[in-house]
């Protein structure tokens, strides 16, 4: 299944069953850093359209933005790509499957066990994301005499059909379950797993996933109310 | 004193019966009368064969040996659970007094693509020697070992070393994972093998062989949902897994015996 | 009766180098021939069963340069019931400083062993402890260790030294792990195959020598054969062995003309947990080594059935510590089986069956604290699954457990087949009569490890060249038309008969317990002797086996298994009629001191009794082997 079966290199480390699992992990750093700053950049939307659009404006105007959408995108892709090559091999290592399995209580739980399920939820979403903001409407508006984009207007508009709502707000329980699991696990796949520290890592880890999917649900839903007031 | 002590348990199982490998198998309904809460689960199953036999029927095929949980020959997937309902228990040590008169109970073979059932519920785990094979050991030849008081061991590194040591390589941790990874297993021997300053000097080729080896045999990847870890009959820890990790990330990238003493074991 | 079919003209050569004994295995290292290491690869060698000696023979030869076929049972070489050994192995290595030595480990196992085993071989396994400790720190068994970072020791029974390694409860599996483990290494480089599943059901012999095995149907040439398969103590059904341990493989060997040593020879193990019911399928032994902190005892009065913490420490009979105030409750096994015994025959046995004793922690909790005796024994304890050790005493009682007897081999450790080695508890050679608890561990891995490799080279250099052979030679067409016959026998029976297998096997075991048990006498042995035919007989009018003999039938292999059993037994019964005597495991009840010690008869059976089989349905014949002893003194053992 690996890309490469060779011994001696980096590629082997690819194909490798740690290899992919490791490189899951550190592109999951890198998208769990990436919604972070996403999160904090979305605050300035309840400071008004002024500010969320200039930042709008001031990120999009950065030379180096195509550079860093592309490396963004090949994070994304990376993560996405492991995460079917493992699924796919994860479902052929148990051909039969049981009569009857139960979980323990110990172990698995629901997040854990539907991170492909939620991981399909979060691409269908970026999709959905990228089509309706990325590349959705584009309303033009001026500050101080700068042409900027009207990012706020779009969020207002958008977000003003209450199915769109119920959409991102589904997706951002989804996402609260795929972080929950996988932020944490984001540890244990690189090594770092000690009885004295790991229960307040995970501990710290909910936190965290919980802190960006209800910040993250915040914005639509404080656009739809903003929308019908 | 249970309340079973006089009066037997009936119990309704559905046992999977095969034949072969490449025959196909089926799930098939058997009664047992009589059971007390004292016998262990297999001689329930001895009980059950011995109705069989003498209805001119064929026993159900099992794994056992030792009978005292430290073999590892048994194995069973009991009511969804592999090594059944009680922790730190294997099958062989599981009582009846852990069922009810009247209980269902449900008996598979462990599934993996890693160990196809050779007949009912008995599967070939040669995989996990073939993983052994692969780099499991400390090369030290008969005859050439220092006095062995020589190097001092921190008590503490032996203890964790022993607590990893302790797998029984029945391959429940397999069983139980929703991937059927066998990284718990590979884990232990690393960690065992790895913590000791004698296992040191082949540390990285170790890891990098026995997970080479896990991968080629068709073992899935670990998705960090610790099923192992619940059902091991041992205890053996998830910190285990982090170690190979580690050890692996490590060893691919930084190759600390590039020179030196690679020369001795290459 | 004894004169009858006692050949004392038949001289068994033992092959014991002369000199002083410690010198003995080094010169004989030095006479003997060498295998030049380009043409080790030339050489193939079977090896029959994977536990310590199995394993442990295999990975050194191996290492070697031997070709090795190396045959297990099981599915998985680390399954052999080595495994299950808990307490410890022994080594004269002396770390508490308190005055151990190879002389005094050589002289606890001679005394222990109640002056029946060979003094040269016993000299030569408490030599090669030491080195068994440094090889297996090096493999990675990651032995008990104090703070400091050094070695911890333990006491065993029969000894007043501390001179026993452990890894917690689990040493035999540490040790099988690390054989294993190498054994799998020499399975990396090709120089070993392994073979599972598979039983040896018969050696095949070509030109008077060892070539080759067979089983159900297949076939193995090889210049030497290793058979290191255990010991035969599921012969009683329920012991603590292993459910598939079996007697078979040296069975057949011993058909094929390997003469059988000290067959009466049977261990009953003193902490054990009680039997509870009918349908028990083996018994489960605790470790010896609970002994150390452990403090065994009965209520003083017969017939006393208040709950234990009930009864006053005045009414409590520490029989142990009574009688042996020496070694108290260290004693060796038989000696601890046998007042076991007693006491419960007395009437003073507690528990619903009234045949078990207390062994009660409640003394070392109270000095050392709950917490130490848990670190030292909790995992022991978490198999009593019923009570709390820690507040209740235990319940013990005794259980067969391990066969002193077995191949006789000589000091190379071949039999009288040559190029047919036995190794491990499948011989007979070190323990005499009775066996020092984590002695075998000692034994198993002292002949796999450090004397094997030696004394097989001289055979294999001696011996060349040997003649090619193939598996389609006469001898092998023989051997497995002769087992189909067998299989086709039994499975003609089988398919119209009524009893299962574990059931004729119970009542043989009933048998053997009854009457060859902890107590014989020349009645009780003569009862057996009249019993096990009859069985016999039943088994081969009346077995039940379902199924076909080409797949794969578990209940054909324990019909195969039993079958041997039940020839075994009867060896066993014979032997112990023969041996007049008392003496460690073996206890008559005519020969016995004043206060029911074994009494030795060392005029008439300072020896071990070696059998020769002499065809299906003739008698045996009992040859002897003299045992000298020049330094150890013989005299009445005494643990008092």
């Amino acid at each position: 299944m690996g890309c490469c079966s060779s011994n001696n290199n980096k590629f082997y480390y690819c194909s490798s069953s740690i290899g992919k699992k490791q490189l899951m992990a550190i592109s999951a750093v890198m998208l769990v850093g990436f919604s972070i700053a996403h999160m904090i950049g979305n605050v300035l939307i309840y400071f008004g359209p002024k500010y969320i659009n200039l930042y709008g404006y001031h990120l999009t105007s950065n030379l180096l933005l195509p550079l860093a959408e592309l490396l963004l995108a090949s994070i994304f892709i990376v993560h996405i790509i492991f995460a079917v090559i493992l699924v796919v091999e994860n479902y052929l290592a148990r051909p039969v499957k049981y009569h009857m399995k139960v979980n323990s209580g110990r172990g698995a739980n629901f997040a854990s066990a539907t991170m492909p399920w939620t991981g399909a939820i979060m691409l269908v979403f970026l999709i959905f994301h990228l089509i309706n903001f990325r590349f959705g409407t584009i309303y033009m508006t001026s500050y101080d005499g700068i042409e900027v984009r009207d990012v706020y207007r779009l969020l207002i508009e958008f977000f003003s059909n209450p199915l769109n709502l119920v959409l991102y707000v589904t997706a951002m329980i989804a996402f609260a379950f795929h972080l929950g699991h996988g932020i944490q696990s984001i540890f244990q796949t690189v090594g770092i797993n000690s009885p004295k520290y790991t229960p307040c890592i995970q501990k710290l880890c909910l936190l965290l996933s919980l802190v960006l999917s209800v910040m993250f649900s915040t914005y639509p839903i404080w656009s739809y109310i903003k929308s019908i007031q | 004193m249970s309340e079973y002590d006089n009066n037997g348990m009936t119990l309704f199982l559905k046992i999977w019966r095969q034949k072969c490998c490449s025959e196909k198998g089926e799930m098939v309904n058997y009664t047992v009368k009589n059971i007390s809460a004292d016998v262990s689960f297999l001689e329930m199953l001895d009980i059950l064969n011995q109705d069989l036999i003498k209805k001119g029927e064929e026993p159900v095929v099992f794994d056992h040996d030792c009978r005292e949980g430290i073999c590892g020959a048994c194995s069973l997937v009991i009511n969804g659970e592999p090594h059944g309902p009680e922790v730190l228990t294997t099958t062989c040590q599981l009582h009846m007094r852990k069922f009810k008169d009247g209980d269902t109970i449900v008996i598979e073979p462990f599934r993996a693509k890693a160990f196809p059932v050779v007949r009912d519920l008995m599967v070939d785990r040669t995989t996990l020697d073939d993983v052994i094979t692969s780099g499991g050991y400390i090369s030290a030849n008969t005859g050439a070992a220092p006095e062995s008081n020589a190097i001092p061991v921190r008590q503490e590194n032996a203890e964790l070393s022993m607590d990893a040591a302790a797998c029984i390589g029945c391959g429940a941790c397999v069983a139980a994972c929703g991937n059927a990874s066998a990284m718990l297993f590979v884990g232990a021997k690393v960690s065992h093998l790895g913590l000791l300053p004698q296992g040191k000097l082949e540390a990285q080729e170790r890891v990098h062989n026995m997970v080479k080896k896990m991968d080629e045999l068709g073992f899935g990847n670990c998705t960090n949902e610790a099923e192992c870890e619940a059902v091991c009959p041992k205890g053996i820890k998830l910190t285990n897994i982090a170690r190979l990790n580690r050890e692996f990330a490590v060893s691919s990238f930084f190759k600390k015996n590039d020179s030196g003493t690679k020369q001795e074991w290459s | 009766m004894m004169e009858n079919n006692t050949n004392t003209n038949f001289k068994l050569d033992s092959k014991i180098p002369s000199g002083p004994i410690e010198k003995k295995w080094d010169q004989h290292k030095f006479n003997m021939k060498l295998v030049n290491p380009a043409n080790k690869r030339k050489y193939n060698i079977i090896i029959v069963g994977t536990g310590l000696a199995g394993a442990s023979a295999a990975a050194s030869l191996g290492e070697l340069g031997y070709n090795i076929q190396v045959f297990c049972l099981q599915d998985s070489p680390r399954r052999a019931h080595s495994i299950a050994a808990q307490g410890g192995i022994n080594a004269a290595k002396s770390y508490p400083n308190d005055g151990d030595s190879v002389w005094r480990l050589f002289y606890d196992t001679v005394k222990g062993g109640d002056y029946r085993a060979r003094e040269a071989n016993v000299y030569r396994l408490a030599q090669v402890s030491n080195n068994i400790i440094d090889q297996c720190t090096a493999q990675g068994v990651p032995f008990a260790r104090d703070y400091s970072g050094y070695l911890a020791n333990r006491s065993f029974g029969g000894a007043q030294v501390s001179r026993t390694f452990y890894a917690r409860g689990q040493t035999g599996q540490q040790l099988l792990l690390g054989a294993y483990q190498a054994l799998m290494r020499q399975r990396n480089t090709n120089k070993v195959k392994l073979y599972t599943r598979r039983e040896m059901l018969d050696v095949v012999i070509i030109d008077g020598k060892a070539r080759g095995i067979t089983g159900q149907v297949e076939k193995y040439v090889a210049d030497a054969v290793i058979i290191a398969s255990g010991g035969y103590g599921n012969s009683y059904f329920l012991s603590t062995n292993a459910v598939c341990s079996n007697g078979s493989a040296i069975w057949r060997a011993h058909k094929r003309g390997a003469f059988f040593a000290n067959p009466c020879f049977t261990q009953i193990h003193p902490t054990c947990i009680p039997m509870s019911g009918e349908h028990q399928s083996k018994l489960t032994l605790m470790s010896e080594s609970l002994r150390n902190d452990g403090r065994v005892w009965v209520p003083a009065k017969a017939g006393d059935k208040r709950l234990p913490h009930d009864i006053p420490e005045n009414e409590r009979d520490y029989y142990l510590e009574r009688i042996y105030p020496s070694f108290g409750n260290l004693v060796p096994r038989d000696v601890a089986s046998r007042n076991a015994k007693l006491q419960c025959d007395a009437g003073k046995g507690v528990g619903n069956t009234n045949l078990a004793v207390y062994l009660d922690f409640a003394h070392a909790i109270n000095r050392d604290g709950e917490d130490k005796i848990r670190a030292r024994y909790g995992n022991l304890f978490e198999m009593i699954t019923a009570e709390d050790p820690y507040k209740n005493p235990m319940r013990i009682y005794t259980a067969v457990h391990y066969t002193m007897g077995g191949l006789w081999v000589d000091y190379n450790l071949m039999s009288t087949i040559p190029g047919l080695f036995v190794l491990g508890e499948a011989n007979f050679s070190d323990h005499g009569a009775n066996r020092l608890g984590a002695s075998a561990l000692m034994q198993g891995l002292a002949d796999g490890y450090f004397v094997i490799p030696y004394t097989i080279g001289d055979y294999l250099a001696r011996m060349t060249p040997f003649e090619k052979v193939e598996t389609n030679h006469s001898a092998f067409t023989a051997s497995e038309k002769e087992l189909t016959e067998e299989a086709r026998k039994m499975m003609s029976v089988g398919s119209r008969g009524k009893r299962t297998t574990t059931d004729i096997h119970r009542e043989l075991g009933k048998i053997m317990w009854n009457n060859v048990g902890m107590s014989r006498s020349e009645e009780s042995l003569k009862k057996a002797l009249t019993e096990i035919p009859r069985l016999r007989e039943e088994f081969w009018k009346d077995v039940l086996i379902p199924g076909k003999s080409e797949d794969l039938n578990v209940e054909l292999e324990h019909a195969l298994r039993l079958r041997d059993f039940l020839d075994i037994s009867e060896l066993i019964a014979k032997d112990a009629l023969e041996r007049k005597e008392s003496c460690g495991g073996h206890f008559r009840q005519e020969s016995q001191t004043k206060d029911n010690e074994a009494l030795r008869d060392d005029e008439n059976f300072c020896n071990a009794a070696v059998w020769e089989h002499k065809g299906e349905g003739k008698a045996p014949i009992r040859h002897v082997e003299e045992l000298k002893f020049e330094n150890v003194h013989l005299s009445q053992r005494s643990y008092k």
